[in-house]
């Protein structure tokens, strides 16, 4: 069968992505009060969708980057649980000496997921982590973790399934330091989320679903290798067919993009969820980036960003997503004649694993981990 | 319709007098935060004294009308749930009558997670020996009101996950029992809705397994005799299909059991029947033919029983990609080269 020319590309709204998400991280309308408990997540996506794009430099100023890395080390808490990042202040006293109060220590404290993303922002505005609290947070994570091998979101309570196993498992990472992690114990719970259908649902028993695919594969892969495991080993070769199968089967016939369960609609976030997670099983090629340019595509806002669907609204969660989508699935070569090919293909490539530019990644592994003081007597003794 | 605390003309808590002895607490702003959110008047005033509460630790009545108020304007502002619980055993407050009024929350708000959650803690700390058979109705109660709650969203992750971790948690043979016609009314209902296709997997080879049900070959009988019936009545249906895979592979039965039933599925035309056989059901007359996933399932076949073999399952994986599945031509192509590497 002769193959069909790919359909144009239609405009890259690069500018337009960006003063989303410039337009975000300046103030949010009353209407977004349910992210009010997650101020630093919604900070990423924009920080994020400025690094991908190469623009954080041309489309912000220096004060600003100044005043967003102060405002995350604002964040920062420590008590008897460790040191981690909180959300946000939706729950901070304007008083510092109340803020210190027992009170507000156990009503306003860290968050593991905003640690990760925390971690990720301020490499993005390349600081340098000379205040890094490491054995903190650390022992932060270590306060998280639960009987199970899971984790939760904050000491002694919150959310607990996959997405905070990937946090937990992506700070030790970025830390190199995994004494924060009973890995194997965590890996049995990675386990039992395995559903037939060949991707991971959210907690044990649950419904395959690509976010929290991504996060089991992603933190499999992320695991330090030891005597017994190396990455992406806890994963059998039936399992891996699986839930490649099934992840390919989730780029939808009717519009292209990826679903994240079984017979539902595609949606913007899931193009990244589903590809990355078939970009670390090594399976990326099956990706079909023809469908999935035009799914994506159809997502972008007039105005600027993606939503996660065509006709919704954007928002930074699904800009940052589709575009990190589209750094691991540009679109392919059929179209290099196009006049809009080249505008898709500058997007920075990602790290798919830790979810951060290439540059931002190699940022994080020179200067999050500490500092090593036995590197120079190390290499005298050998 | 009673009238709910978060009506615009309320008065703010600032102008209250039962609220006057407390002092509220602003919040932190700093110099340039990231992505601050501008409040309406009624959120600042609450949340100023709910931090007013907390910095005095009071546990109170008027603390669990606060924290509502803050809830139903700002559902997933967990730490207000997290004190409205503690305030709640603080005051050994009826639990029964919390769960009512969450009833009408989690429907309002049932794409947030803190709904849920909330709910369990209720229920774990309403039953703390689930297996009593006091716990039972109470049980059976809150499965009804799931049911209630997925006619408004059947596919619901967040309240799928609370139905099966009541089941787990309360673990009653008279919970379990109903659940297969459960899944089957939410099926008949929509065949494609795969939170139920994945319930009913949930149910029975999963935490539900042990329940009654020693006959293994007779489920696995009689599962497969529903997943036909319902591939029969719609045969694209990647929902049914996975759903016949993984029963087969969980009993490790081979794929081949099933070669005369996707047979029927895999020429453009309904194959003419002159018996009704009752084991393999045809597909309908509107059936769109051939069906992908009876192709792949065939090739499966094929595949597996190998040598000479191989070839059929190549060429039905080239049918796909270039014909029937182009979509995923590049998938089918690697299934041919992993095929041809590892025979
Ligand atoms: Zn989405």
């Amino acid at each position: 069968m002769p193959s069909q020319p790919p359909p144009p590309l239609p405009h890259f709204a690069r500018t337009g992505h960006a003063a989303h998400c410039n337009r975000c991280l300046t103030g949010l309308p009353s209407s977004q009060i349910d992210v009010d408990a997650q101020t630093l997540a919604v900070g990423f996506y924009c920080l994020g969708t400025l690094d991908i794009l190469g623009l954080l430099e041309s489309k912000t100023n220096e004060v600003e980057r100044k005043d967003w890395k102060e405002w995350i080390w604002e964040q920062v808490r420590t008590g008897s649980y460790g040191t981690g990042f909180k959300p946000g202040s939706y729950m901070t006293p304007e008083s510092k000496s109340l803020s210190e109060t027992d009170q507000f220590r156990e009503f306003d404290p860290p968050h593991l997921i905003m640690t990760y993303v925390a971690l990720l922002s301020l490499a993005i505005l390349r600081d340098d982590f000379s205040k890094l609290d490491r054995q903190g947070i650390t022992k932060f994570v270590r306060s998280c973790q639960r009987e199970d091998g899971s984790f939760s979101s904050l000491p002694n309570s919150g959310d607990s399934d996959l997405r905070e196993v990937y946090c937990a498992f992506a700070i030790s990472s970025m830390l190199d330091d995994w004494s924060g992690v009973d890995v194997d114990r965590a890996i049995q719970y990675i386990r039992r989320c395995m559903s037939y259908e060949g991707g991971y649902g959210q907690e044990p028993s649950g419904e395959a679903l690509g976010g929290t695919t991504y996060c089991a594969l992603a933190s499999l892969y992320l695991a330090p290798s030891s005597k017994h495991r190396d990455p992406g080993t806890s994963i059998t070769p039936t399992e891996r067919s699986r839930m490649i199968r099934w992840l390919v089967q989730n780029q939808t016939l009717e519009h292209g993009g990826f679903s994240g369960r079984t017979n539902k609609l595609a949606d913007a976030c899931y193009c990244f969820w589903c590809g990355a997670s078939l970009h670390i099983l090594g399976a990326s090629p099956l990706v079909n980036s023809t469908t999935l340019t035009t799914f994506l595509s159809s997502c972008q806002f007039k105005f600027g960003g993606f939503a996660k669907a065509p006709n919704e609204r954007p928002d930074p969660y699904h800009t940052y997503l589709s575009l990190a989508a589209i750094s691991l699935f540009p679109p392919p070569s059929e179209n290099k004649d196009d006049p809009n090919y080249e505008e898709w293909k500058n997007v920075s490539r990602i790290d798919p694993l830790l979810n951060a530019t290439l540059e931002t990644e190699k940022w994080i592994r020179r200067h999050v981990p500490a500092p090593s003081h036995y590197q120079t007597f190390e290499s005298h003794e050998h | 319709m009673p009238r709910n605390s978060d009506d615009e003309d309320r008065k703010l808590y600032s102008e209250r007098p039962e609220w006057a002895d407390v002092t509220p607490v602003p919040q932190y702003q700093g110099l340039n935060p990231i992505a601050p959110i501008f409040y309406t008047p009624q959120y600042k005033d609450a949340t100023e004294y709910f931090r007013g509460v907390i910095s005095t630790g009071e546990k109170s009545e008027r603390v669990l009308e606060l924290t509502e108020a803050i809830i139903r304007m700002n559902p997933a502002h967990y730490t207000a749930w997290q004190y409205r619980y503690q305030t709640l055993i603080a005051l050994k407050s009826p639990l029964d009558l919390e769960l009512k009024l969450m009833d009408g929350i989690a429907i309002q708000f049932l794409k947030t997670y803190q709904v849920w959650h909330h709910r369990r803690l209720l229920l774990t700390a309403l039953h703390d020996t689930p297996s009593s058979s006091s716990s039972q109705p109470a049980a059976l109660a809150e499965l009804a009101f799931i049911s209630r709650v997925l006619m408004v969203d059947s596919k619901n992750y967040h309240t799928w996950s609370y139905r099966q971790w009541l089941l787990s948690y309360f673990d009653d043979v008279h919970l379990w029992t109903g659940e297969i016609s459960f899944v089957e009314r939410l099926l008949e209902e929509d065949v494609r809705n795969n939170s139920a296709w994945h319930h009913r997997f949930f149910v029975v080879f999963g935490r539900g397994q042990q329940q009654g049900e020693e006959d293994r070959p007779e489920v696995l009988k009689r599962e497969l005799g529903y997943t036909k019936d319902q591939i029969s009545l719609a045969p694209n249906n990647p929902s049914a299909w996975n759903y016949l895979r993984g029963i087969l592979e969980q009993t490790k039965t081979p794929f081949s059991n099933l070669e005369s039933f996707v047979q029927l599925y895999v020429s453009s035309e309904p194959p003419k029947q002159d018996i009704l056989d009752l084991e393999n059901p045809a597909p309908g007359e509107s059936a769109e033919l051939p069906c992908v996933a009876a192709l792949e399932f065939l090739a499966d076949i094929h595949e597996q029983a190998g040598a000479d073999r191989v070839q059929k399952a190549i060429e039905i994986w080239k049918s796909l990609g270039d014909k029937y599945d182009t979509m995923r031509k590049k998938y089918w192509e690697y299934r041919i080269r992993e095929a041809l590497a590892s025979s």
